[in-house]
Parts: structure tokens; sequence; C-alpha cells
């Protein structure tokens, strides 16, 4: 793939047209004034039939694994073998379906990252962890609702002393308690969590056992459950289209029917992998549009700003950051290209892989949005000229997802492992 | 009932300062094009006038999209089959070669042979502003014809109750069927198309619909098809000619007065507007 197709420049047109006439207006309250996003988000959902495509999706899925599972019981072999993920076939659908995902998150992120983020851990990872691990009985009572966004979801795993070392320092836990768990510790930076109905929340089963050697067990959590406090938004630096909070949990009592997959037996670890190259590969639209936005504003300006009786634009520093732009802007470009391409070919991108993408895209974003800053000059800096936001907001991409050490960290295991 | 919507693509009007003049022509290239909105506005009337505003998937009635252009045009024809329209034409043509006269003689031999109920278009193209393509077919047709139409009532689709806004008032006008009528702004405000398909109690969202993704990509299946302007019309020569054009002076700068005595001094004696 080396340019959209027409079918995609219709969708981005569509989509764009949409947030010029109900994003934009929005944004203010949004991002200075505390407004939740979900009202706008709500909005475009069903605008664009996306809750629609989502129940046809998901009645297929179900339907698919009620029939593996009683195949397996036919052949009396046991459905967890069975749910090995058979190698997916070449189709331009799948193609599709991945530039039809990648599209709006490129156009909204024009306007605010902040808002993508809350979508993408609501529809995305929640529900996501909740398709790839839950029980049929658990996907209808929370994921289908996640997906149309009748919900808001949350994706628990960060904790005070734990964020790169995600595992090794999780302090959170589950002990067996009847029938059922009581859950407790605490999580912070949690996206949407100040709002959110439904909570995948990630800890480890004590079982009298050194942490090290715990089973990590992720649990399906409603908002206003005895014992559970979610926070007010908290403040930040930047993204703040999203509701970012904390959780804190005390004693609360859970039922089976909560343990995502109702088994401890269960690769959580690995799971929760798949989860972060998901939200990893995220990033490059998020990027692209934050990039081709800059670039858009940064040429009009230099188009018309006047310092020293000419145009910005014919002063060589000017051109060199345009042109600087113009690189990250096809590079990223080519790495979105590039998932859509893997995804048509039924095929998605290592760990390592993604790792790689997220941390160029997130860098690239990030310099592209500090020049744009630099070439409106005192204006970048005034939240009148917007890139100010976009500079802010870029900055989360480093960090949120694994930082940019992690990425490299992960890349190089994977070469000294691999090469 | 069968509605033709003849739809033109525009320049981009926010990006007007793009537009160039090589030579004496208008040098159309690297402009980005737009459905001109006057036909965004007939198409959205035409779809509300052919199906239950409370299940639109669900057509009880036919809307043919139409279009002079090259190849590329049909992109915008695209975008209209993806809200909702059910058949799109392509004429072969360039801009270049056409002015409205040509167009309503081409459009009148394309009724002929569409055979629909209402011809519905958009008051003007935002480019040439002419305002001339739906009066002009509505006579070579010898049809009845409503202009600038802010609200239509469809009278069990035999007639129609077109409503323009005048000065103080509205003119109402009765128009039996088959008929042309173009369409002004208010026309995809949330009451103002009527039919018996719709119930009374039903309210449209403010402006025109967007086309669902899934939608978007059924689009491409539509039927398309071309159709060479010299099949519609044996006599092709315009009744305009363009002898040139020129773009609009750029506005000199402008100066800042110290008081209200050297503004009105000014006004009076330099800009002559008092």
């Amino acid at each position: 793939m080396i340019e959209w197709s027409e079918t995609h420049a219709s969708i981005r047109d569509s989509i764009r047209k949409f947030c010029e006439t109900e994003v934009k207006p929005k944004i203010h309250a949004i991002e200075h004034e505390g407004v939740p996003p979900y009202e706008v988000l709500r909005k475009l959902i069903a605008t664009f039939g996306i809750a629609d495509m989502a129940r046809m999706r998901f009645a297929g899925q179900i339907e698919k694994e009620k029939a593996r599972l009683a195949r397996a019981a036919a052949e009396g072999s046991t459905p967890d073998a069975e749910r090995e993920r058979a190698p997916r076939k070449p189709s331009p659908e799948a193609g599709m379906e991945m530039a039809m995902r990648m599209i709006p998150v490129i156009e909204l992120s024009r306007y605010s990252p902040g808002i993508v983020t809350a979508l993408g851990v609501s529809m995305g990872l929640t529900a996501n962890a909740i398709m790839a691990r839950g029980t049929i009985a658990q996907k209808e009572r929370w994921a289908l609702s996640l997906m149309t966004l009748e919900t808001i979801g949350a994706w628990a795993i960060t904790e005070p002393g734990s964020g790169s070392d995600a595992f090794g320092a999780m302090k959170s836990v589950a002990k067996r308690d009847g029938d059922g768990y009581v859950l407790s510790g605490s999580k912070t930076f949690i996206t949407n969590g100040p709002y959110a109905d439904t909570i995948v929340f990630i800890c480890k089963l004590d079982e009298g056992n050194e942490p090290k050697l715990r089973k990590v067990l992720s649990f399906v959590l409603d908002k206003g459950m005895p014992g559970l406090t979610q926070s007010k938004p908290l403040q930040k630096l930047g993204l703040h289209g999203s509701p970012t909070g904390e959780l804190f949990l005390d004693d609360v009592r859970v039922g089976k029917d909560r343990l995502l997959g109702e088994t401890e037996e269960q690769p959580a670890r690995a799971a929760t992998k798949e989860t972060f190259t998901a939200e990893r590969t995220a990033v490059a639209a998020m990027a692209l549009g934050l990039v081709e936005e800059c670039q858009r504003l940064s040429i009009d300006y230099a188009k018309t700003r006047e310092q020293f009786g000419k145009k910005i634009g014919e002063f060589q520093l000017i051109q060199l950051k345009l042109a600087k732009m113009e690189v990250a802007r096809m590079n990223i470009q080519n790495l979105v290209f590039r998932q859509i391409e893997m995804a048509g070919e039924g095929r998605s991108m290592s760990l390592a892989e993604a790792s790689a993408c997220k941390l160029y895209c997130a860098q690239a974003a990030m310099e592209v949005c500090n020049e744009t800053v630099q070439l409106f000059g005192g204006n970048g800096y005034m939240a009148e000229y917007r890139v100010e936001q976009l500079f802010r907001d870029a900055r989360v991409l480093q960090i949120y997802g694994g930082t940019d050490e992690i990425q490299i960290s992960q890349i190089a295991r994977s070469l000294l492992e691999t090469g | 009932m069968k509605i033709l919507v003849p739809l033109k693509r525009v320049s981009d009007p926010d990006n007007a300062n793009k537009v160039k003049v090589t030579g004496g022509k208008l040098d159309a290239s690297g402009l980005e094009w737009k459905p001109n909105p006057f036909d965004e506005y007939a198409v959205e009337a035409a779809l509300r006038l052919t199906e239950n505003g409370t299940n639109t998937k669900a057509r009880v009635g036919e809307v043919v999209v139409v279009t002079f252009g090259p190849k590329e045009a049909e992109t915008t024809l695209r975008a209209a089959l993806a809200t909702g329209a059910d058949k799109a034409i392509r004429i072969d043509a360039l801009d270049d070669a056409l002015d409205g006269d040509v167009v309503a003689r081409a459009l009148k031999a394309l009724v002929d042979k569409e055979k629909p109920d209402l011809v519905l278009l958009g008051k003007q193209a935002v480019d040439g502003d002419s305002n001339q393509v739906g009066q002009l077919l509505a006579e070579y047709l010898g049809w009845p014809q409503a202009t600038f139409a802010a609200s239509i009532k469809s009278n069990a689709d035999k007639a129609l109750i077109v409503s323009r806004e005048v000065d103080g008032g509205a003119l109402n006008l009765k128009l039996t069927l088959p008929a042309v009528v173009s369409v002004d702004l208010r026309i995809v405000a949330p009451k103002s198309v009527t039919s018996i398909h719709t119930p009374a109690t039903h309210t449209y969202p403010d402006g025109v619909r967007f086309a669902a993704l899934m939608a978007i990509m059924a689009a491409k299946k539509k039927p398309m098809t071309e159709v060479k302007l010299a099949d519609l019309v044996t006599d092709a020569a315009t009744k305009i000619k363009y002898t040139g054009f020129e773009l609009p002076p750029s506005r000199k700068a402008g100066i800042k007065v110290k008081t209200v005595a050297e503004l009105v001094e000014k006004l009076k004696n330099e800009a002559k507007a008092l």
C-alpha cells in the first residue's frame, strides 16, 4: 500500500467533516473546562454506524466460539486447546477493518489525542481484554456494551509503585474467600478511571507464596461495587481530553463470575503482552494525526507570517523544519500503511516490532510538535494557536503504553535473543 | 417516487485563495474538490422524500444522482451513493466545455430516458453562481418549477407544496408532478421535508447526513454508469463564451485614524462614502 484508496479517502473525508462540525466546537470545553469526552464520542459511534458494526462483529465471534466449544465437546477434547487461535487467512476485509480503525484515530488526533485515548482504552483495550479471555457469559455481560460505547471501560494495571515493572512490583492482590475472592490494592494513571462503568482489574493471587511466583489474574468490576472507589480526574500536563484517575480497592468481594475466563489457570502475562502490542500499534495512527496537523498549521503559518519584510517560509531555518516534518510524516504514514497491509495478510506485529514502531512514532511526533511550537514562536506558546495543546498532548506518547526506555529494552532483547 | 438529483463538484470554497488564473484561463490544478453544498442539500432532501425517517435503511423510492465531469468526479457521486442514493450517472464532460444551457439540454435528454417524477437540485453552484440550470431545464421539459425551496411537503407523491422565503414571509407554490425544484439551505432543517412515508412526529438532525462507514464501503457496489455528452446532445455549443478570467485586485492596506473627526473627514473627502 503506497497511498490511501478512494474508499479510505471517502471515510477520511467523512470523519474529517464530523470533526469539523461536531468535535471542533466542543474541544475548548473538553480540553480546558473538564467536560468528559464521552458525549461527542458516542455521537461519533452513532453517526458512522460503528456500534452496529461492533454488534455484528460480536455476534459473529460469539457464534464461532459456541461452534468451537460444541465441536470440542463432541470430540471429547478440552475446549482450552481448541481456543488456541488458528492462523488467520489473508483477507482484504481484515485490512479494511484495520484501516477503518486507524482513520478515525488519525483524524481525531488532529484535534485531541486525549479523546482518542479515552475511546481506545474503552472500546479497544478493555473490551479486547474481555473478548480475548472472558467466557461467553462474561463477554455478553460486559464486552458488547463496551464495544458500542454504551458503557465506558478502564483497564487497570499501573500502580503507584509499579509502572514499567508492571508485574514485578505489583501489590494489588486477590485472596481466595469461599467460592470467590477478596480484592485489595490501588491503581493509578487509569484512563477513564473516574467515569468507568466496567473495570478490568489486574492483580496477583496471594496464596501465601512469594510475590514473584504468584499467578496474575484479571477481574471485571462494576462502578459502585462496595469497597471500590474511583477518584476524581487527576491534573495532567496534557491529554486533558482523557480523564485519568486512581482506583482504590478496599476488600472488594467478588464471585468467580468476575474472574476473567473463570479459571485461575490462564496465561494472563502473555495475554497482557498482546494488549501491549495492540496499544503500541495504535500510537502510530495518533502520531500521524498529530504530525499531519502540525505540518498543515506550520505550512499555513510559514506562508502568512511575515518578519524582516518577508514570509517566514522564505527563511531556510524554517524550511528545514518543514522538510523534517515531511520526512517524519512519510515514515509514520508508511508504518501505518504497514499495519494495514499486515492485517490484510492475516499477520500482526510482534511485540518487538510494535515497540520499534511505537518508539519511532512517539519520538518523531514529539519532535514535530516541538518544532511546530518553535516555528510559531510566541504564538506557539499561546493556547489560542492550538499547537501548544498538540505539543503537550504528544509528550505522553513517549510515556504511556510503555516508556521509550522500555521499548528500547524490548527491541534490544529481541535482537539479542534471535539475531 | 423517483428523483433525479444533478450534483456538481466545485473547488473547495474555503480555499478560494488557491484559485489561479494562467494566461486568462482558470487553472484548476491543485484544487481540492467538494460537492456543491446546495446540491448536497438536494440529495438530503431527495433521500428524505424517498424513505421513512424512522428507518432510513428501507428505501421507499429511488434517488439517481448525476454529474458532469471527468472520471475523478465519480468520487462526488460515490459520496452521494454512500449517504443513500441508489444509482449514479456520470456524464463525461469537462467544465470548460459546459454552460448552464448545455447542462440543461443534456439533463433534459437524460430525464427523457430516466423518467423521474422530480428533478431536485441546488439553487446554484458556488463556483460560477450561475443559477440557471433548474430554470432552463424546467422550460425545456415543459414542467412546472419552484426555485429556492426552503421546505417541501409531498402530497402522497403526486404533488408538492414548495415554500420559498421571500421578503416579509413565505411564498407557497403547489406543483403537480413531474416537476423541477431547486433548493436553498433551509431545506435541511429538521422539519423541512415531509411526506406520507415518515411520521409527522419525526425530527431529522439539522443538516446533511453522514454516511455510515459500512455504507461508504457498500457504495462501491452500487450502480455507476457513464454516458457521453454527445449521446445526450447533438449540439454541444455553449451560449456563454468566456472571454477571459482575472483575479480580483488584492485589497490595499488600511490606515489608522486617530480621532473620530479624522475618520469622518476621510470618509467624506477621500472615500466619498458620506
